[in-house]
């Protein structure tokens, strides 16, 4: 774990006499986090996935330019009794018992359509959006609170620590899928304050809250192993206040942990998007997500798969690449981790 | 009202729909009054897309519980086990003969047929008929606002604790006469009396729902088995007395499967390990090829007397204003609407459904409803409205089509100038959710299945003004027309005009109908067609489906 701000003695306790080596051949005055860049920069295979994930953001932020100079539909227009040209053929969009085209390779329904004749590809886009920007708001809230929660408690300890701790316990206590569909489902009607029920960060609150513990309760282990460290007791005889100690003296050291947990739980935060979307307690219609696209081709698989194989594979690739990622930078954040660094 | 609900939690109920029952036990006990012809033994398997609501037949109101009920709890009318609108006809079921009714048409009175016993071996008593009238009132029975409470003198009382029966109805166990007075006369009392929560039940049964537990009836089937929401199992009363009309059963065990997955249910039919498709489920499309190929022979369309429509309500902007309402009539795209239904809709426009009496032969009053639609006419009107950009909140099911069609039906209000967004709510809850007057619901998904064939069921219910009710109101519209509520009331309480001579009505309820749509109260869509679908196993030679309640199951029979 990097230690910015402790002091060479804390370094050398108790590290392995290989890392002592690995360190004696550092260039002077290297910092730890351009030393896991460096750790990074020579993990190929993360950074191959980081790359892939970059794309299906920037594609997914593009979803507008497609809709309107590609496809030329919204993401929740109807085309039910439209018809298209197929190989110079008159097709209805959606046939009269109601089976949608496939993918027909063209700038329309490139990926095909779905039961209500809403082109695909659009939604794939508009879908992937809205699962990435409630994975990340969520990604936000669980990392917030987890911090503040997890330093508040290891920190001060006694009542706070056991009053905080009894909290993530009750939240913990319940299985993450149970407790997002309970809340999904009642806000869903209520909304939570100004929010209203259909906007996107309902499900991104609710994911970020039932997330909360699985991340505070190892950053107070940790905070709770720092405090009786001697630079804290340094920094209370200096007369720093606790809020300062906190932010200045613990925050910093436990920075890298909250980093290796963000690509993680953007993952399970997505992930869990999908799973309430499927369920009806995410994010809701017409509004799409790849959870919402696959739940809406389930009833089609035998004869139209690829309504839930287009939205499940990119719900695949971005989840794989983020955590194959996310291990990448975990590893390299690691003072353990044996990556060789050149001079 | 029988509305057709799917539970909310589809994965959950997936999960569960993997416990498998023991189907292919046979009892022993075969009923000496089974039919000689084909195989009075065996078990058969019927699937459902959704669980009843619950099996108590004083509890009760959609279709999958009526289903289940029927053949378990007979009421002292019921209807003639024939296929299609001959089967809607009442006919004698406890009683012995069609009922006495006085002059006034306020006096019902007739007679419990002798030696009947419940499925315990209890002997039935005329006066058990009471008990279960205020068992009705008492859990309540969600339909006894409506066909009971109101009906019946005295059953207000009861209901409100100032008496401790209903003063209403007087019974005689020596002579097993009931008689029962009516606070007006109703013309489809008859029909009332075909409801499961008028069939007797032993004293002593407890006043609260029994869905997992039901109580006996006298029916030729029993309810052996109850895992809730996962499946039933019934099995032949040994203690059945023929009743004629009523047949005695074939299989010795009905068995029913609960799962939302109706994509699995419909491919165990197609490769025979469940013998039955539920008639309230949707195929899904991308089986209906397979399907017409491989089993054509056991599958077809039947009709029922359904009508599905979008609830605009009269009291809220912008369906206050009828250019509003007009609007989206005149630009909705109802062959559209089909095709999310797998073409299992005929469009159009009027209200009661085309197998009713009175539903108007004339063509609708705002354009064909095989058209598309016409979405500039409709956006002129909008603007005319005034309305154009108000905010409307839609309300729907989650179960598929009816989230489909709202899905629909919100891209199409704001392609016309309204600004929608979507409210989709588990199924479970959503009839009472919109049901409650304080929501004020805007607009939203809305369906009727007849209760019973005559046009005071849909007219009483959904339209009349004494209709809305603070909770569990079915008029979503809020329609509150003096035209309606007296032609309404006028026709649905003449005692003369049952169901059987409702011919003589019919042009008056087609006025009325038609001056409904002209108002643009209701943007109906279609009207709905049902799946028959069986396994080979199924001689469907002998199969009767009521459009009331679905399936007989004592007419479920092997080849």
């Amino acid at each position: 774990m990097a230690v910015g701000g402790s002091t060479g003695t804390e370094l050398s306790a108790g590290v392995p006499a290989e890392l002592l080596v690995e360190a004696a051949e550092l260039p002077a005055g290297i910092g730890p986090y351009r030393l896991a860049w460096r750790r990074l920069s020579r993990n190929h295979g993360a950074l191959f996935f980081g790359v892939i994930f970059l794309v299906i953001v920037v594609l997914c932020l593009l979803a507008p330019v497609y809709s309107s100079d590609i496809a030329h539909t919204g993401p929740n227009d109807n085309h039910i009794t439209e018809q298209i040209k197929i190989g110079g053929k008159l097709t209805y969009v959606v046939s009269t018992i109601g089976l949608p085209i496939g993918p027909t390779w063209h700038s329309k329904f490139f990926l095909g359509a779905d039961p209500n004749g809403r082109d695909i590809a659009v939604r794939l886009l508009y879908g992937g959006r809205n699962s990435l920007e409630v994975g990340a708001v969520a990604t936000l809230i669980t990392i917030v609170l987890a911090a503040i929660i997890g330093i508040a408690a290891g920190y001060f300890r006694g009542w706070t620590d056991g009053l905080l701790m009894r909290a993530l316990d009750v939240i913990w206590a319940f299985p993450v899928y149970i407790l997002g569909v309970a809340l999904g489902v009642s806000l869903a009607i209520s909304g939570i304050g100004p929010l209203r029920g259909n906007s996107l960060m309902v499900p991104a609150f609710v994911i970020g809250v039932v997330f909360v513990p699985y991340v505070a309760k190892p950053i107070r282990g940790q905070v709770l192993g720092l405090r009786e460290r001697e630079f804290i007791d340094a920094a209370r005889v200096q007369g720093l206040s606790h809020v300062r100690i906190m932010a200045s003296e613990i925050f910093p050291n436990i920075a890298s942990t909250i980093i290796v947990f963000i690509p993680l739980m953007l993952a399970n935060s997505i992930l869990l998007e999908a799973g309430l979307s499927y369920l009806g307690a995410g994010v809701q219609p017409p509004n799409p997500s790849w959870g919402t696209m696959i739940a809406d081709g389930v009833a089609n698989i035998p004869a139209a798969i690829h309504l839930v194989l287009v939205p499940g594979i990119m719900l695949v690739i971005a989840v794989l690449s983020i955590n194959v990622f996310g291990d990448g930078v975990r590893d390299a954040l690691d003072p353990r981790a044996k990556v060789r660094i050149a001079r | 009202m029988r509305k057709h609900p799917r539970s909310a939690l589809t994965l959950a109920l997936a999960a569960v729909s993997v416990i498998v029952l023991a189907a292919c036990g046979s009892s022993s006990k075969s009923s000496s009054s089974s039919p000689a012809t084909g195989k009075a033994s065996g078990s058969i398997t019927i699937t459902y897309g959704t669980a009843p609501d619950t099996l108590d037949p004083d509890a009760f109101q959609t279709t999958q519980a009526g289903e289940a009920d029927q053949p378990v709890y007979i009421p002292p009318y019921t209807y003639a086990e024939t296929n299609g609108i001959a089967g809607t006809q009442i006919i004698p079921g406890l009683a012995t003969a069609l009922p006495q009714i006085s002059a006034d048409g306020k006096t019902y009175t007739f007679f419990f047929r002798k030696g009947l016993r419940y499925s315990t071996g209890q002997p039935v008593h005329t006066s058990d008929f009471l008990t279960a009238v205020e068992r009705s009132i008492k859990i309540p029975w969600p339909l006894g606002s409506a066909f009971l409470v109101p009906l019946i003198v005295g059953a207000k009382d009861y209901e409100s604790g100032k008496s401790n029966t209903v003063s209403g109805i007087t019974t005689n166990d020596a002579t097993g006469q009931v008689t029962i007075h009516l606070t007006a006369p109703y013309g489809a009392f008859e029909n009332a009396l075909a409801f499961q929560a008028y069939s007797p039940l032993p004293k002593g049964t407890p006043m609260k729902d029994l869905s997992s537990n039901p109580p006996p009836g006298v029916g030729p089937y029993k309810f052996s088995s109850v895992v809730p929401n996962v499946s039933y199992t019934e099995v032949k009363n040994p203690y059945w007395t023929p009743i004629p009309g009523i047949q005695s059963g074939y299989a010795n065990q009905i068995v029913a499967k609960i799962s939302s997955n109706t994509t699995a249910s419909a491919l165990s039919v197609l490769n025979n390990s469940n013998d039955v498709f539920d008639w309230a489920d949707t195929i899904p499309p991308s089986l209906l090829p397979q399907i017409q190929s491989q089993a054509s022979d056991r599958y077809q369309k039947l009709k029922l007397n359904s009508t599905y429509y979008f609830f605009m309500n009269q009291k809220a902007k912008p369906f206050s204003s009828m250019l509003a309402r007009e609007a989206v009539i005149v630009g909705l795209n109802r062959p559209a609407l089909a095709r999310l239904g797998s073409g299992f809709f005929t469009p159009g426009c009027f209200f009661l459904p085309p197998l009713m009496v009175g539903h108007p032969p004339s063509s609708c009053p705002f354009g064909d409803p095989n058209s598309t639609g016409d979405i500039a006419k409709a956006k002129m009107l909008v603007q005319q409205s005034g309305m154009a950009g108000q905010p409307v909140t839609v309300w729907g099911e989650e179960r598929s089509p009816r989230r489909q069609f709202v899905d629909y039906y919100t891209s199409f209000l704001n392609q016309i100038g309204f600004k929608a967004t979507e409210k989709i709510i588990a199924d479970a809850t959503y009839f009472p959710t919109v049901g409650n007057l304080k929501l004020n619901a805007q607009t939203g998904f809305d369906d009727y299945n007849q209760d019973f064939p005559n046009p005071i069921d849909f007219y009483g219910l959904l339209l009349a003004g004494d209709a809305i009710t603070p909770t569990g109101n079915l008029n979503h519209s809020q329609v509150n027309d003096p035209v309606i509520n007296s032609k309404a009331n006028q026709l649905g309480t003449l005692f003369k005009l049952p169901t059987s001579s409702l011919g003589s009505a019919s042009s008056q309820w087609t006025t009325l109908d038609e001056y409904t749509a002209a108002k643009a109260y209701e943007a109906v869509f279609g009207y709905l067609e049902a799946p028959e679908f069986v396994s080979n196993r199924i001689d469907q030679s002998a199969l009767v489906f009521q459009p009331i309640n679905g399936y007989w199951y004592n007419t479920f029979k092997l080849k």
